[in-house]
């Protein structure tokens, strides 16, 4: 009797669970602005986050960010630490075949930094130069399928814009609004880095929500979130607001 | 009827029971070691193929710059640990204030902060190549720890050993060079071998300055190809070869220097 009164307790509980907000746990590195890092309030913020729980507060999950380092976010979401990730990640074909993505929220294209003092103006004046990037990012491969470039991978992009600027490296190559931010908006380099030259890869390229290979559920509530947020205008302001287009 | 009587064995030793080498065996724990490491390595490239295979292409660049930082460190890090050995039993108070100083200041930062800090914050100032950087900022760490085990190596040579030698007629330095420095080198061997050791692996700190060494070459293969058990699990048996390559090396010249106490 008492088994069944807890089952049936259990039951309940998760059925009440599922019917109230779910809780989606997404993971992100957050030192990727203006898509997500962490604010002076010392919480994590930007677009990707803001879109998120828009999408959230839309499609009925309550979004919890957690802090993971770039290099290994996916191999945590294999692991099931987490249920997404919200990083900025590049829909590519190789990610495809380990895990699946949302329905692409953000256009991106790959972006050359330099100093102010270079005259650089495509990737290929880059020759026999040192480029910098973070580790297996899309601007990393970027720079690995430059010819005759000497690739440098850092851990964080911030890493590689302060080498960039002690002059250690020639260029950065990552996302071009992360590439304007650092570039044009932030005290420190605005003046001294510029953006040379946007990268034609040939093909798109856009950010998606990593989910885990075959969680059907998970993705159809963010689809759904991030369907309507584009749907009521919600992702014009996000983009006014911290893209500034 | 009569039982045989046991007679007590009294043992005799000709000194302090030292326990016998333990790698006089036909095993040794260093020999069974390499095997199963070795053998591990071998089984997955070349049985295992697929991704084991394509992994071993970027171990050798990586392995060439392991070995680079870890040579340059080590050379550079022997120079400055003697150098501060000797300070800090040095009779002046000022040679023996700084080296007391700068053992006190680096033994007392993370090796991970030093290389932050010799890197990306006086990268303001100086800006020396990468893999110079790195092995400036190891050198200046074991150097300290080096530096307090050439002292006690130093101090360690009973005083008498100074008293003949100065009656002899030595100076202070001839000294120290002939009498009192090849003793200690004896005593100090072993733990400074522990020390090249401890180097060697602490170099895989210094991916984080994008240096391309072993681990940074690991981990650019394993986050684009989410390989992550397969590239780690080579990436540690290779560290552990090399480490082991080390040790046995270490472990030669201790027998090499020990030869005089043989009996």
């Amino acid at each position: 009797m008492r088994r069944i009164v807890v089952l049936a307790a259990l039951l309940i509980a998760l059925a009440s669970q599922s019917a109230w907000a779910k809780t989606i746990v997404f993971a992100s590195d957050a030192t990727w602005p203006p898509m997500e890092f962490v604010g002076p309030d010392k919480q994590m913020t930007g677009f990707a986050i803001d879109y998120m729980k828009a999408a959230g507060k839309e499609a009925g999950f309550t979004p919890e960010f957690k802090a993971v380092a770039w290099d290994g976010i996916f191999a945590g979401l294999a692991a099931n630490k987490y249920d997404a990730i919200c990083s900025s990640v590049s829909i590519t074909d190789e990610r495809k075949n380990a895990m699946d993505f949302s329905t692409p929220y953000f256009k991106v294209r790959q972006a050359l930094v330099v100093p102010v003092a270079s005259n650089a103006k495509t990737l290929a004046d880059m020759k026999g130069k040192t480029l910098g990037a973070q580790i297996s990012t899309t601007g990393h491969f970027a720079v690995k399928k430059a010819e005759g470039v000497k690739d440098k991978s850092y851990d964080e992009v911030g890493l590689a814009i302060e080498d960039l600027f002690n002059g250690r490296i020639d260029g950065v190559v990552c996302d071009d609004p992360v590439a304007a931010q650092y570039a044009l908006q932030n005290d420190k380099y605005k003046g001294k880095l510029k953006i040379a030259a946007i990268i034609e890869t040939g093909e798109d390229e856009f950010y998606g929500i990593a989910v885990k290979k075959g969680d059907k559920e998970t993705l159809a509530l963010i689809d759904k979130g991030i369907k309507a947020v584009k749907d009521k205008g919600i992702e014009k302001e996000l983009i006014k607001k911290w893209i500034g287009q | 009827m009569q039982t045989q009587q046991t007679v007590p064995v009294i043992e005799q030793h000709d000194g302090p029971a030292i326990p016998r080498k333990s790698d006089k065996g036909l095993v040794s724990a260093w020999w069974l070691s390499l095997v199963v490491s070795v053998g591990t390595l071998l089984y997955l490239v070349l049985v295992e193929k697929g991704a084991y295979l394509r992994l071993v292409k970027f171990i050798p660049d990586g392995v060439l710059v392991t070995f680079q930082v870890t040579i340059y460190s080590i050379v550079l890090a022997l120079f400055l640990g003697l150098l501060t050995g000797l300070g800090r039993v040095s009779r002046n108070r000022w040679i023996n204030l700084v080296a007391s100083t700068y053992v006190e200041i680096v033994r007392g930062i993370p090796l991970l902060v030093q290389l932050f800090y010799i890197y990306y914050a006086l990268g303001r100032f100086v800006r020396v190549p990468d893999i110079l950087a790195a092995v400036i900022a190891m050198a200046v760490c074991y150097g300290a720890y080096l530096g307090e085990i050439f002292r006690a190596g130093i101090l360690a040579i009973d005083k008498g050993q100074t008293e003949a030698a100065r009656s002899l007629g030595f100076n202070r330095a001839q000294t120290m060079r002939y009498v009192i420095l090849p003793q200690a080198m004896r005593i100090i061997l072993p733990p400074v071998g522990n020390e090249f050791i401890m180097l060697l692996k602490d170099t895989s700190l210094v991916s984080i300055l994008a240096v391309a060494d072993l681990l940074r070459r690991g981990r650019e293969f394993a986050s684009e190809t989410f390989l992550y058990f397969e590239t780690y699990t080579v990436v540690a048996l290779v560290y552990l070869i090399i480490t082991l390559l080390l040790s046995k090396l270490v472990s030669r010249l201790e027998e090499r220097l020990s030869y005089y106490v043989k009996r």
